[in-house]
């Protein structure tokens, strides 16, 4: 039953987020560059709620995206998917605790998925390559992203221990017994 | 413990701030920031001023000032004239708004009379910085195909991809993947246009430029036609820049499109 509240409260800040992104955030940018919600949401989901749910959800909303938006469905998806796998990689190896870890992880996972959306759709619509601009995007976006995550790292931390605690099953480690 | 809270929201609240002075400063136009000049000049003045003054005496040249009160007032008629030439320029820029306004209703009415369209609004916008999508609201059921023109009152906007019963995916001429084929209006020079990444300053790229023809700025740029998805003759903007490299066919030049992507609402689909 938690698991389903969980769920249903993950869709709702999908489209609390996707509203933000195309009403918001369209007057409320830096030089036009819109933050990605999304990552944070999909990496915050892979990292406390583990390896599946953080594929599952990223696939998901990158498909619903892809269907909303998009020339083509499947590239956000498959991009999403492979943030909230190593959203669940991250989790093995580094301290969710810490805000600069998160910041961190946001930073690499906004990198990741926007380079590698960028070069799938560069390869299938055969874009003219703007390295600059698109480096300079990238980065203005980036640091809008860590912005956004000091200031909802509280919501963060706090959203992120529930998902564990309904998703990630207690390991008695019964060496200790 | 409770240190550590307080200085985790007031770390929040800095945050906060400098995002909004950071999104305020990067949208701002420069021309706004004159209360900012006012202020600067109204401190610094009497001491540059003052200063000014001193080095004057010293270097002997300080006879300036004797005819101080004749300059102040000649100073005086010369700001009035101003300002009032600065009201009638500024009516005479309404009335030349207003008639380049009539002018591009009549212009639309005429060019466009012989295309069956419907109109449309944008319902959804791309959330990607990169590329350049919109979803109207007309679909199949209001005939929209893929590959139909869509246009604004400015001018072109972009084609459909796919479509729904009630929605339609447009493609602008902003996104990256996208390519029109356009001549110059009054040369006739044929060059093909691409979206850029850089599509929220709504530009666009010519590329393949003929290295016989002759760009110049403020020209009207319009599709040529040929391709297959635009017609012949849709407005696509102004030239804004020109590049000249040293092997003459990789000039390129930047368009400004005659949409304003970031405020486009209503569309006409042309459905023949």
């Amino acid at each position: 039953m938690k698991k389903v509240i969980s769920i249903i409260l993950i869709f709702v800040t999908f489209l609390i987020i996707y509203f933000l992104q195309v009403n918001f955030f369209t007057w409320f940018n830096i030089s036009g560059v819109m933050p990605n919600l999304f990552v944070i949401l999909v990496l915050v989901v892979g990292l406390f709620a583990g390896k599946y749910m953080g594929i599952s959800v990223g696939v998901i909303i990158g498909l619903l995206l892809d269907i909303f938006v998009s020339k083509k469905i499947g590239v956000t998806a498959i991009t999403l998917g492979i943030v909230g796998f190593i959203a669940a990689l991250l989790d093995k190896n580094f301290s969710k605790d810490s805000k600069i870890t998160i910041i961190l992880m946001v930073t690499i996972l906004t990198l990741l998925y926007e380079i590698l959306n960028y070069a799938i759709n560069a390869i299938i619509f055969s874009y003219s390559l703007e390295i600059v601009d698109f480096l300079i995007k990238l980065a203005i976006e980036t640091v809008f992203n860590i912005f956004i995550t000091i200031i909802l790292y509280p919501l963060i931390q706090k959203g992120g221990y529930a998902l564990e605690e309904n998703f990630k099953e207690t390991k008695i480690l019964t060496r200790y017994f | 413990m409770y240190k550590k809270k307080r200085t985790g929201v007031v770390g929040i609240v800095v945050t906060v701030i400098v995002l909004i002075l950071l999104v305020i400063l990067s949208n701002i136009k420069i021309e706004n920031l004159t209360f900012v000049e006012n202020v600067f000049s109204t401190i610094v003045m009497p001491f540059q001023n003052g200063f000014t003054m001193l080095k004057n005496k010293i270097s002997g040249n300080n006879t300036f000032f004797t005819d101080l009160d004749n300059l102040k007032n000649e100073n005086e008629e010369l700001k009035q004239k101003n300002s009032e030439l600065e009201q009638s320029l500024r009516e005479l820029e309404i009335i030349k708004a207003e008639n380049t306004t009539l002018k591009e209703q009549l212009n639309l009415k005429e060019k466009y009379g012989e295309y069956n369209t419907v109109s449309g609004y944008v319902i959804n916008r791309d959330i990607s910085n990169y590329t350049g999508m919109v979803v109207i609201n007309v679909g199949s059921d209001d005939g929209v195909q893929p590959n139909m023109t869509v246009i604004a009152d400015k001018g072109l906007v972009g084609n459909v991809v796919s479509v729904t019963n009630n929605t339609a995916k447009v493609q602008t001429i902003v996104d990256p993947a996208s390519s029109v084929s356009c001549i110059i209006s009054t040369s006739k020079d044929a060059f093909i246009t691409k979206g850029s990444i850089n599509n929220s300053a709504n530009e666009i790229r010519a590329t393949y430029i003929p290295t016989d023809a002759v760009l110049v700025q403020d020209t009207s740029v319009e599709t040529s036609g040929l391709g297959g998805i635009y017609p012949k003759g849709i407005h696509v903007g102004t030239i804004k820049d020109v590049v000249n490299t040293k092997n003459p066919t990789d000039k390129y030049a930047t368009i400004q499109t005659a949409v304003d992507f970031s405020k486009l609402d209503t569309v006409l689909v042309i459905l023949n």
